[in-house]
């Protein structure tokens, strides 16, 4: 009740500038330290596995970049994961917390299958119509979410998160009929539950590079990242996405309608984990099917592109290298097999990594807002 | 008082508080009795809390000293206070919604958790004071009332000898404010403890309080026995008489010395026959809880004119500013801008039909904190620095350059993150906005709390300068003083409704107290 004078705060440029320069070091210290340490833990973790750390290390660089083709095969991974990790800072952006990609993805990657079917044809339209598709899709089951919370109140952090569960049953069951995905008998061999492979004429162009060859899928994906990152930042949609993420109640008076904006939010988050699902879909790799849906098929890009997002902490332009680390951690864990330790330990590594590259940012994050409430109000 | 006497309970003696230049309490004595319950009276900012926080030991004094039951004690820390015997049943409710009674009765014990225990101390405390409080329930599920009554058993539960109310009926409806006191009573009269009640509501300190002590700018003004005392001299005490109370502001600074002998401010009292450019119709707007937050409010506010709603804190203020930056719907009645309805919590209908808003709590609605004084000062229209949908940076520079500037906003530029800025240069910034897009209507809430002296004075400025432009203001304060200071007309909210109407020229400061008061007049 007794209002006390607020504590200023110094804004000098100076003081600004000097800011500036120890908040840069100190980022690099944190990250450096904490990187290091998961790193000492992993060779830690090989060691005691009954490995020794020189060759798997040797063989996750093998397998993501140093062997002939293998970076094309990581750009390839690195793909869908860029793309499901953009959709994911849109909603961010928001103030949503979208983690159903998983669903969405395998969603998109199913509609991708069956209207491409339908359409048939062959050529740059019929790829399209496949990409987009696969959009489609995954923006549908998002939408579920978005009816849910804008209608009912459900919260979508929920909602999209048991929406992954269903999206496997349902294409698991799409998967079982030959009038929804299942291929027809000659088609399948002695396998069930898989689907035709996509007309050649439906696919995504590959192209190679120094031998490497990968989907030309990648260029679209950084194009989309320069974009969601410019949207975002100089767009008047942006800035009011921006200002709905930020303060909902200033917006709701600046007139941005949270039903309008978050639900589109969650359409675009949503359609981006589909394309991401058509792109591995029509895009070709043997770790995404070969040209087939099957069941598991989104082989956990979703779970990984939401890590990325989270690692380059909402913004678009990080998430091109950050996809292409955790892409190379999966590229690369495929080698590491033959050093006779368990391929899996690289999902811990990855696991260890992520923890890694959290940890600063959520520091900083803790003391900023600290230091921004002592700086405003002292109210009581 | 004999020297046989029982010493008094609590003996609060030359108390004095000081944050920078602003005198929380000044020289404050209080005497507490055994048996009694003591009436604490004063406007917002009045120093009450903080005597209170001081007690109950949230915050330590700068000079004086403090005697429980004749001894003298320092109280660091609402353990110590806890420990003397001392507990306060807070204005704001610390419950946890999801919580039963008992789990939010028995939160912050130390040591093994005796929930059977638990339960029937509450059962014991709500039979012997009526309170009718069933230990299972879950909290969310109660009114606010009975929330209260939680609160109560909370504090009772410990036996205190010396309880605090702080403002408790600031979110009960009449009725529960009735059984309130009626419990209050029975503490007293039954167990022999000492009873403060803090309030700022004319009607139920007459009625339930032994005596009265009367708070004015962190100084006690008054103190007087209850029975006896008419509602009158209490809102005369309380507000403060005319003369003294300009004279201490033009001291101040905030006003000219001649304002005091010569106002202007009469001068522009706006012709009846104007169409009013913002209209406001038996709104009513309910709460959480069911509570009437505006009840049937009629509200007319002219071009060129300044009217001021003045009231105790907590009496639809907050709702009435939040119904016009499109915050909450309305239960029924309309808001007419230029002569337009307005569809009332539709997102930006308001400011799109020419209402500029600064809001009571700027973080709340006026500003993005993570976002730069740039963006912030285009957060209601981007459009006079967009191209098709595109920011253009450098005219969105060059505006911000513009108004940083025109309103003096001290920060280290346009990219210079809300959070870094002094609130007295947030709040610059949210004017400069809402003054930039030529309003028809200006709603200020409480523009000036928390700034200095400085910055009040050019908050007052702006507002008077924007009425002599021909804006619609209207100046939502609980700071009677800057009401009487710039309104060319003052209203009175009591509960959600307007119930009392006076013209500059016509102000008689004890009809005004006794309104906010709530007493009939």
């Amino acid at each position: 009740m007794t209002d006390m004078p607020e504590t200023s705060v110094s804004a000098s440029p100076v003081a600004t500038n000097v800011a500036r320069g120890t908040r840069i070091t100190e980022w690099l210290t944190l990250y450096s330290l904490s990187v290091l340490a998961a790193l000492v833990l992993s060779a830690m973790l090989v060691e005691t596995t009954g490995g020794s750390w020189r060759p798997v290390l040797s063989a996750l660089i093998d397998g993501s970049v140093r062997a002939p083709g293998r970076w094309g095969e990581t750009l390839g991974a690195a793909t869908p994961l860029l793309l499901v990790a953009l959709g994911t800072v849109i909603s961010a952006k928001a103030g949503l917390v979208n983690i159903g990609q998983e669903g969405q993805l395998l969603i998109g990657s199913a509609m991708a299958t069956y209207l491409g079917f339908l359409v048939g044809g062959s050529g740059a339209f019929s790829v399209i119509v496949v990409l987009l598709a696969g959009a489609l899709g995954g923006a549908l089951w998002a939408g579920i979410a978005g009816v849910l919370k804008y209608w009912r109140g459900v919260p979508e952090v929920l909602s999209t998160l048991l929406l992954v569960t269903i999206a496997g049953q349902a294409v698991a069951f799409g998967l079982r009929y030959d009038w929804l995905l299942l291929a027809p008998q000659a088609n399948r061999g002695n396998r069930n539950q898989v689907s035709d492979q996509v007309a050649e004429g439906n696919r995504v162009p590959r192209v190679t590079v120094f031998g490497n060859e990968f989907p030309i899928a990648v260029f679209i994906a950084v194009a989309l990242a320069v974009f969601v990152a410019w949207a975002l930042a100089r767009t008047v949609w942006g800035f009011r996405l921006r200002m709905l993420g930020r303060n909902p109640r200033a917006a709701q008076r600046a007139g941005v309608s949270q039903t309008r904006y978050g639900s589109m939010a969650l359409l675009l988050s949503g359609a981006f984990a589909g394309f991401a699902g058509a792109a591995m879909l029509a895009g070709g790799g043997f770790a995404f099917g070969n040209y087939r849906l099957v069941p598991g098929f989104s082989a956990n890009i979703g779970w990984t592109g939401l890590l990325v997002a989270l690692v380059a902490r909402e913004k678009a332009l990080v998430a091109i290298p950050v996809a292409f680390v955790f892409a190379g951690l999966r590229t690369g864990s495929g080698f590491v097999g033959s050093t006779g330790v368990e391929g899996r330990i690289t999902d811990v590594i990855q696991g260890l990594l992520v923890l890694a590259l959290l940890i600063p940012p959520a520091v900083i994050f803790i003391r900023d807002r600290r230091r921004a409430r002592s700086a405003t109000t002292a109210r009581t | 008082m004999g020297a046989s006497a029982p010493a008094p309970a609590v003996e609060l003696t030359g108390i004095t508080k000081k944050y920078g230049a602003v005198v929380a309490c000044g020289d404050v004595d209080l005497t507490l009795h055994r048996g009694r319950i003591h009436g604490i009276l004063g406007e917002n900012g009045a120093g009450k809390s903080t005597l209170m926080k001081i007690l109950i030991g949230l915050v330590l004094p700068d000079s004086g000293t403090i005697a429980v039951d004749g001894k003298r004690c320092t109280i660091h820390d609402p353990i110590d206070a806890a420990r003397l015997g001392i507990g306060m049943v807070h204005q704001h409710f610390s419950l946890i919604d999801a919580l039963t009674v008992w789990e939010n009765v028995a939160l912050g014990d130390a040591g093994r958790l005796d929930p059977q225990a638990v339960r029937s101390r509450i059962g014991e405390i709500s039979d012997q004071y009526g309170l009718g409080i069933e230990p299972d329930a879950r909290v969310g599920d109660l009114t606010a009332g009975l929330r209260q009554r939680v609160e109560i058993i909370k504090c009772l539960r410990r036996d205190p000898s010396i309880v605090v109310f702080d403002e408790p009926t600031s979110v009960l409806t009449p009725d529960e404010s009735l059984q309130l006191f009626a419990a209050l009573r029975h503490v007293v009269a039954a167990e022999n403890r000492a009873v403060v009640l803090v309030s700022h509501k004319l009607d139920e300190v007459l009625a339930s309080t032994d005596e009265i002590t009367i708070m004015r700018q962190g100084r006690v003004v008054d103190r007087r026995p209850t029975a006896g005392t008419a509602a009158r001299q209490l809102a005369t005490a309380m507000v403060g008489r005319e003369v003294s109370l300009r004279a201490e502001r033009a001291a101040l600074g905030v006003i000219a010395v001649d304002d005091v002998a010569h106002d202007e401010t009469a001068e522009h009292e706006v012709d009846d026959s104007v169409a009013p450019a913002l209209s406001i119709r038996d709104a009513t707007v309910i709460g959480a809880g069911g509570v009437r937050l505006l009840d049937q409010l009629d509200l007319d506010v002219r071009p060129g004119e300044i009217v001021g709603v003045a009231g105790v804190e907590g009496n639809g203020q907050r709702a009435l500013g939040d119904l016009l930056s499109s915050l909450v719907r309305l239960q029924s009645g309309t808001v007419m801008a230029g002569g337009q309805q307005v569809a009332a919590g539709r997102s930006g209908a308001m400011s799109r039909a020419g209402i500029a808003v600064i809001p009571e709590d700027r973080h709340d609605s006026g500003c993005v904190l993570d976002m730069t004084v740039a963006e912030n000062l285009v957060l209601v229209n981007q459009r006079r620095v967009a191209r098709r949908g595109v920011i253009d940076q450098a005219a969105l520079n060059e505006f911000a350059l513009r108004m940083i500037a025109d309103f003096g906003i001290q920060c280290s530029g346009p990219d210079a993150p809300m959070w870094s800025l002094s609130g007295g240069n947030q709040q610059r910034v949210v004017l400069a906005r809402e003054l930039s897009d030529q309003p028809t209507v200006l709603v200020a809430a409480q523009p000036t709390r928390g700034l200095d002296v400085g910055a009040i004075e050019y908050m007052t400025e702006r507002l008077r300068a924007a009425a002599q432009a021909g804006v619609a203001v209207l100046l939502i304060s609980s700071e009677l003083e800057e009401i009487i200071d710039i309104a060319t007309r003052v209203v009175v909210i009591h509960r959600g409704r307007i119930v009392g109407e006076m013209a500059h020229h016509e102000l008689d400061l004890e009809r005004l107290g006794l309104l906010m008061g709530g007493a009939a007049a």
